[in-house]
């Protein structure tokens, strides 16, 4: 049975994503118009209002730009401390994750992460989530 | 976004509508209940509209305008304009709605507009005895997006939003915890020095220091309270505000810039700390009024968090990007400094009111002779709404 995860907040933008992610690919909206890269997923392009779009894979690879650890329990599957992590993705967009294989003290402004997967499950069904950690060598 | 905004019609404004009757309900009273016997979380025995009724009451008293000299109705966010005006028997001929600086905004719109000529702004919220939720599993929907998107990774709560804010801000610029603490400690000292506060018992730097982290780098007096509450805000128009109970307080400059693009994945957040926000409602308020920072007596910032306020100085210019951590220290913040911030204890340590109980007190700064908190020859007082991106701000001024 796959971990259960507090509810993802579903949409029919979102059930596309989470449905690539069951074959473990990271794929985020691009323009097919002006190219701009989207998330989270949408029905219209922000920069040119465009709602045409491609499911187009990401390389998966971001820079740290900041992370809080909770200190107090919010939600059941996520007992304390659990840390969170915001990192900027090489196509642009800001992306919410949590860090695996380094410890909260080593992580630094900057520091590159790349895509890991690890299995959920809520109401909707099971799913990967894309987290992050050291690149491998 | 364009720089669209008309300075030449936005300057007759000044001044053509003022505060003529503030009131609020008792905070510390309520949240410690009479007789000892508190409300507990959960047990609500009154709603939103009672404590928003309570507080239109003292304010029409405050103000000493009867029921029927009102002809506009603004409500906040918890209450139904509709309900509010049926309670209270009004027949508004206009209503508007939105948080505290919005209403005093649209208020001014429509008075100078001719489709009425006073307006009460009336709050209430009930949340700590109805257990309001602001973060965690019952939160899944409605409000901003980032405050629920990212459950499935265990982000919640709106004070992680900030403590990401705060990280940020450290990885920059340096900024201490102590400094940050600076903020926390000066508004609990405005508390102690405001009867009707929550919070009564001072704080120290190590007190902060030793308080738990809730979402590290946040400790828990980096956190607003929730207790319940309500505030009303009589606001007429100038030339029929003169010869009333109060001397009445200018409304002299409005702005408003909304920074939602990306909003949801953080990066107006962490990329730009709201500055561009600021910077659009800085170039519209003082212009307005006439003003610089310079000449500002005292300021109040939304503080759900203690982090709002180094982000609204900077975004201001009260002080230079990345450094409002040294700013706030060494008391330049509190009452008998350079620049008195959240005089009543703000949101920290007076009420949650989810700003509506900034502006009674800068109101009262301007009226004067408030005992200890008073700031000595006030005459220019700002608040700044700096809610995830969504900026207005307020210059009030003394009367003539």
């Amino acid at each position: 049975m796959a971990t259960p995860r507090p509810i993802r907040s579903m949409d029919p933008y979102a059930e596309q994503f989470w449905a690539y992610t069951q074959k473990k690919e990271f794929r985020l909206q691009k323009c097919s118009d002006c190219g701009k890269f989207r998330w989270p997923p949408g029905p219209t392009c922000d920069k040119c209002l465009s709602d045409e779009a491609e499911w187009t894979a990401v390389a998966g690879r971001g820079k740290v730009l900041s992370w809080t650890t909770f200190r107090r329990k919010y939600f059941e599957e996520y007992p304390a401390p659990h840390t969170t992590i915001v990192l900027e993705l090489d196509e642009g967009p800001l992306f919410v994750s949590y860090p695996v294989d380094v410890e909260v003290a080593k992580l630094s402004e900057g520091m590159v992460l790349s895509l890991r997967w690890t299995d959920g499950q809520d109401k909707f069904g099971e799913y990967n989530l894309p987290v992050f950690g050291p690149p491998s060598a | 976004m364009a720089d669209s905004f008309d300075r030449k019609r936005l300057a007759p404004l000044k001044d053509t509508v003022a505060i003529v009757g503030v009131g609020e309900t008792d905070y510390g009273a309520d949240y410690r209940g009479a007789g000892g016997k508190a409300v507990g979380k959960g047990e609500a025995r009154v709603d939103h509209y009672t404590l928003a009724s309570r507080a239109l009451k003292r304010a029409l008293d405050d103000s000493g305008l009867r029921k029927d000299d009102i002809d506009g109705l603004c409500t906040g966010p918890t209450l139904s304009g509709e309900r509010a005006s049926e309670l209270w028997g009004l027949n508004p001929r206009w209503s508007g709605s939105g948080d505290a600086a919005q209403c005093i905004i649209e208020a001014t719109m429509a008075i100078n507009c001719g489709l009425c000529t006073t307006v009460a702004l009336v709050y209430g919220n009930a949340q700590r005895s109805m257990d309001t939720a602001y973060g965690g599993a019952r939160v899944t929907g409605g409000g901003i997006t980032s405050y629920f998107y990212y459950a499935p990774w265990g982000l919640t709560s709106q004070g992680a939003l900030y403590a990401l804010f705060f990280q940020r801000h450290k990885l920059l610029y340096g900024t201490t915890d102590e400094q940050l603490g600076a903020i926390a400690v000066a508004f609990r000292k405005h508390a102690c020095m405001n009867p009707n506060a929550v919070m009564q018992k001072p704080l120290t730097i190590e007190d902060y220091m030793k308080a738990p982290y809730v979402a590290e780098p946040l400790r828990l007096f980096d956190y607003c309270l929730i207790n319940d509450g309500g505030v009303a805000i009589i606001v007429r128009r100038a030339d029929m505000a003169k010869d009333l109970k109060q001397k009445p307080v200018m409304v002299s400059a409005i702005g408003w810039s909304e920074e939602n693009v990306d909003a949801t994945q953080l990066r107006p957040r962490l990329k730009d700390f709201y500055h561009t926000a600021h910077r659009g409602v800085a170039a519209q308020v003082y212009p307005m009024a006439g003003v610089t920072p310079a000449d500002v007596d005292v300021f109040a910032t939304y503080d759900s968090f203690s982090v709002h306020l180094l982000a609204s100085l900077e975004g201001f210019g009260f002080c230079k990007e990345g450094e409002g951590g040294p700013f706030v220290q060494n008391g330049r913040i509190e009452v008998g400094g350079q620049l008195p911030c959240n005089t009543s204890g703000g949101m920290l340590s007076e009420s949650y009111m989810q700003s509506w109980n900034h502006q009674p007190e800068l109101v009262r700064q301007l009226r004067g002779g408030l005992g200890p908190r008073q700031v000595e020859g006030a005459e220019v007082a700002q608040y700044v709404h700096d809610v995830a991106g969504k900026c207005k701000s307020i210059i009030y001024t003394k009367s003539a």
